[in-house]
């Protein structure tokens, strides 16, 4: 770890104008500490969000509900009116690390954790998505990487499990800038695969600030997730299963892309709002479809079937 | 009665409350910070090292490197590897220091006021280096025309140690088999993954000894080894060990031992006195210590129509990495095991460790017999299958028994338990369990059954371990106990007890204690042992081979019988010392592998029965019966916490963890990527089963029992998996990807 400054800034508002490439936000810190500590960040000054009015408050709003960003997921977790009507968002926060780390995680930062890739997290290894070149995962061990989207310059997968949730029930977050603008962006616009210019997998400046995370309701939603272990490890494969109020059914999968991903093929083998047994076993057969495995992670293929298939029978 | 109770653990109350002191607790707040640089060179020659920089960065006091170790190389049982990796060394050795032969090979120590400095010192370090081919597993280090890493052992090879075993007539052992089953069997790495990272300081104490505070497994070794490297009387080191967060195998080499221990020594002659510390990071400790084998073993067996054994094929290939370690003892033991707790008519079996630039293999809880009995036991389970028997029949017409002549040509220490601990475990596994629906997994609680996908299976195992140090080691243990008490006194109102070895977490020094105050017949509260510090106490050997409570508990017993002595002829204090020396054993023959192996051993035997979901690949281990005759409890309670333990630490080691190695480099140094089992992963329910069947010469009776719980869970879960399935895994950890992958290869179920 280098040394850097600590500040802390009483209003939110006042933050994002401070932030730079150097000078970093600090929520709950759950990921940016370990990347601290294996020097993949080294910035000169951290911001403590905790010590500002950024909002903290679980609010039923027409249509749905508005989290601050300053949520912890264990509040999630246990929020009996979330459960009831986002349940996929409550079971992937649920199923999210350790009741330690979701005591202190918060929702908006869970958006922005970097990818848990063993080359990206050695401190001995530059690959491209570090800033040096090549994909030592490509023709490395990549049993936990990506099966979609294999052709870009990182096989990386996305390690947030509420994000696929977020996506699959058509949530937004409210982003705050620098120059005191606000934005509303989808979290499936708000996600997107690194590029050349922006090695990162979100589309936020340096200034920008998420202040809110808005979820609409879909009481029949539901996230599973397949793990190496019980508790506490990252996705192999989860899949968001989500009907909207007008009865669209989303799919969205994560632990198979740099970002969660629309399982659009399945979606489209749905034929309709009807989620009869046929229509099940069409769309989870489908759910593969597109998909480029690397060496040593074709079994995700099967599991991500398995996973939609049970993600679809427990919303129908 | 003091054997055979439960007391409160003579720890329990500081570790309770926070006040025990583990070795970084011990560091005082104005030591030095050491911090060890580590090649990160899997193989390449160094051709230049310039510490200029880092000496003059700002707060940093030494950095020490080759030439300042007198004798610049160390070794548990085969001095094979530099202290230091340097350009040049004080030439008292023959092997090359020039060479990096893995990544975590130490280039130098640096010495500063901070942690900070100390990393920037560290990263100053100008080091140039040639690169040399990587070697980075046996295939490539076995491939013709593939480097030497050792040339200095003269054998041409990286193949650098072979055993033997060639028994009987192979071809009339194959011409009477009804069933011969053949596999190829790949066994991964495991790391210790305990509590505590290495950490420890040095300093000078009061009478000039250079003292080094360390987790260890055996004061006296390290000591030995600490002034091997620096050229010093071993009565001039003292080693002690504060409380131990773990060991398992993993601090049975040395560490920071050497390294403090030569920071100190070399401060204090500049006029710097001051202690030095260092603490090791997680990812420190996962790419700086040894690791359980990898390996591989080709397997053959034959049976005939009634199940028995008629000929055992078995070679098998160790990845010791770029130093030996304890691979030469692993190799034997794992040796030994090839052919099973069986009587083997006919046998030819071949061991060999390869020297690699990978991670070193070394000790781990089982040492080298979980590996051989993985196979050896599924080998016995596809034989069954091949000729119609049920898993425990065939083991009954096969198990060894008292007057067995073992597999090595000579006959079995008496109290051969094993055909009672197959018996009495399948016997608790055949009671119907309580009734357990197809229940979903913890990760999709959320979910109904998907009961069409879930498949239930049974597999049993047993499994031998030797008990002490084998194949003619000079195996012994010493105690010194002290009775208190007036000349006219007619016994002893209280009791020192004086002894070496290693409390690691197992409760070793509650045990000796309790074996103590047995031995004279004083309560436990009138024993007040003095524990681990080689200035105070005699040669304990290690806390490893399950062997501790065994060794100790009979030195125990004869420094007791000393001390009564000393106290009737009227000497006060009277003072007993003792060095037990077990019976004999002796090394394999080169070429047959006749011996006498071992003194004694410990007798296993597991059921288990499963749950996997076969759309996704997870397994839920639903039971398992760990059956085990330990011959006395010397404290229940302890045994069963050994068993828990060691069933859950097997747990990981079978189904989770996965030690990812690219190029000789571990990429999954962290516990984030590198998964030990969590609270929900373990078994439903552990079912320790205690059999007391005494050893004819263990302290009361006892057993060594710590290694057994490891021995036989690969092979039990294996073979539920495949009554769940009818698919064989000839290797594991069973994440689900190898599980799923297997299941669509086969094409079932």
């Amino acid at each position: 770890m280098t040394p850097f400054d600590y500040q802390r800034i009483p209003e939110a508002a006042a933050v994002p104008a401070q932030l730079t490439p150097t000078v970093r936000p600090l929520a709950g810190g759950t990921d940016l500490l370990t990347r601290l500590k294996a020097c993949l960040d080294r910035p000169d000054a951290l911001v403590d969000l905790k010590a500002s009015d950024l909002g903290r408050a679980i609010d039923r709003v027409d249509g749905g509900w508005r989290l601050g960003a300053l949520v912890t997921l264990s509040r999630i977790q246990h929020h009996p009116g979330l459960r009831a009507d986002v349940p996929a968002l409550a079971e992937a926060v649920s199923q999210a690390a350790t009741p330690q780390l979701r005591n202190r995680a918060t929702i908006a930062g869970n958006l922005l954790q970097r990818p848990r890739c063993w080359y990206f997290r050695n401190e001995r290894v530059q690959c491209w998505l570090a800033g040096g070149e090549g994909c030592p995962a490509r023709s490395g061990r990549n049993e936990h990487h990506a099966v979609f989207d294999t052709d870009g310059p990182c096989v990386a997968t996305h390690p947030s499990d509420p994000a696929a949730a977020l996506v699959a029930l058509g949530a937004t977050v409210t982003v705050l800038d620098g120059g005191g603008g606000e934005r509303e962006l989808a979290v499936a616009d708000l996600l997107v695969p690194p590029t050349d210019e922006r090695r990162v997998e979100h589309v936020l400046a340096a200034d920008d600030v998420i202040t809110a995370v808005t979820v609409p309701s879909a009481p029949r939603s539901t996230y599973l997730k397949a793990m190496d272990r019980a508790v506490w490890a990252f996705a192999l494969v989860g899949v968001a299963a989500a009907v909207s109020a007008d009865g669209e059914v989303r799919l969205v999968a994560s632990g198979v892309a740099n970002t969660p991903w629309r399982l659009a093929g399945a979606e489209a083998a749905l034929a309709g709002p009807g989620l009869t047994p046929e229509a099940i076993d069409r769309a989870a057969a489908a759910a593969t479809d597109g998909a480029a495995p690397l060496a040593e992670n074709g079994y995700k293929l099967p599991l991500l079937r398995t996973l939609t298939h049970r993600a679809l029978t427990a919303v129908a | 009665m003091s054997v055979g109770g439960t007391p409160r653990r003579i720890d329990s109350e500081g570790k309770v409350t926070g006040v025990t002191e583990y070795p970084a607790d011990r560091i005082p707040p104005d030591a030095l910070v050491a911090k060890v640089v580590f090649t990160n060179q899997a193989h390449a020659r160094l051709t230049s090292l310039d510490v200029r920089a880092a000496e003059v960065t700002p707060g940093v006091v030494a950095v020490f490197t080759a030439p300042d170790v007198p004798v610049n190389v160390y070794g548990l049982t085969l001095p094979d590897q530099p202290v230091f990796v340097g350009t040049s060394h004080t030439g008292r050795t023959d092997v090359p220091c020039d060479v990096s032969r893995w990544e975590a090979d130490h280039l130098a120590l640096v010495v500063a006021e901070t942690a900070h400095a100390a990393d920037q010192a560290a990263a100053a370090i100008v080091a140039t280096w040639e690169p040399l081919p990587v070697l980075g597993d046996i295939d490539e280090a076995m491939a013709p025309g593939a480097p030497l890493l050792h040339p200095e052992n003269g054998l041409g090879h990286n193949v650098y140690t072979t055993y033997n075993i060639r028994k009987g007539d192979m071809a009339a052992g194959w011409a009477a088999a009804a069933a011969v089953v053949e596999a190829t069997y790949e066994v991964p790495y495991q790391e210790h993954a305990y509590l505590q990272p290495e950490a420890g300081m040095a300093y000078i104490d009061d009478h000039g000894r250079v003292t080094v505070e360390i987790a260890g497994q055996w004061t006296h070794e390290d000591r030995e080894q600490i002034a091997h490297a620096l050229d010093l009387p071993e009565d001039e080191i003292r080693v002690i060990y504060p409380a131990i967060g773990g060991a398992f195998g993993g601090r049975e080499d040395t560490s920071l031992q050497i390294v403090l221990a030569l920071a100190a020594w070399r401060l204090h002659q500049r006029g710097e006195h001051r202690p030095v510390g260092c603490v090791w990071s997680r990812e420190e400790s996962i790419v700086g210590h040894h690791k359980r084998h990898r390996g591989r073993i080709q397997a053959r067996w034959g049976a005939d129509a009634e199940g028995r054994i008629t000929a055992v094929e078995s070679e098998a290939w160790l990845d010791a990495g770029g130093y030996n370690y304890t691979s030469n003892k692993v190799l034997g033991n794992l040796h030994l095991g090839q052919g099973g707790p069986y009587e083997v008519p006919n046998a030819q079996v071949t061991s060999h460790a390869v020297y690699t630039n990978a991670v070193p293999g070394g000790a781990f809880r089982g040492f080298g017999g979980p590996q051989s009995a993985y196979v050896a036991e599924c080998q016995m389970n596809k034989l069954a299958e091949a000729l119609g028997l049920d898993p425990v029949e065939i083991r009954r017409r096969n198990v060894l028994r008292d007057g067995s002549i073992g597999i090595t040509q000579t006959p079995m220490p008496d109290g051969v338990t094993i055909a009672q601990v197959v018996e009495a475990c399948a016997a608790a596994a055949s009671t119907p369990p309580p009734a357990s629906p197809s229940e979903p997994f913890t990760p999709f609680a959320t979910l109904g059954p998907a009961a069409g996908d879930l498949r239930r299976g049974r597999g049993f195992a047993c499994a031998f371990k030797n008990v002490g140090f084998s194949f003619g080691f000079p195996e012994r243990c010493e105690a010194e106990i002290v009775l208190h008490g007036a000349v006219g006194d007619d016994a002893p109102h209280g009791a020192d007890l004086f002894h070496a070895g290693a409390d690691v977490g197992q409760g070793a020094h509650t045990v000796f204690t309790q074996m103590a105050a047995e031995a004279l017949g004083l309560p436990i509260e009138r024993v007040h042992g003095h524990f681990s510090d080689t200035a105070i106490t005699g040669d304990s050997g290690s806390a490893s081979a399950s062997r501790l409570t065994w060794m100790a508990g009979n030195a125990i017993l004869g420094a007791a019988e000393e001390a009564d002595k000393a106290w009737r002829n009227g000497d006060r204090p009277a003072v007993g010392k003792f060095r037990y020396v077990p019976p004999p054993t002796e090394a394999l023959d080169p070429e047959t592998g006749v011996c006498t192996p071992n003194f004694s051993y410990g007798y296993v035997a597991q059921a288990v029965e499963l749950t996997v979901d076969t759309g996704t690949g997870h397994i839920r281990v639903d039971r398992v019966v760990s059956t085990h005759d330990v011959g006395r409890a010397i404290n229940p309670d302890l045994v069963v916490a050994q068993i828990e333990g060691g069933v859950v630490q097997a747990h990981g080691y079978v189904l989770s963890e996965d030690l990812q190695v690219r190029d000789a480099r571990i990429q999954t140094p962290r516990l984030s990527t590198y998964l030990i089992p969590g609270i929900g992963d373990g078994p439903t329910v552990i079912e320790p089963l205690i059999l007391e069947l005494a050893d004819p010469i263990g302290p009361w009776g006892a057993r060594g029992m710590a290694e057994m719980p490891m021995m036989t869970y690969a092979p039990a879960v294996v073979a539920a998996l495949h009554d769940a399935t009818g698919v064989w895994f000839d290797a594991f950890p069973l994440t689900p990807s190898r599980v799923l992958a297997r299941l669509n290869e086969s094409g079932r179920p």
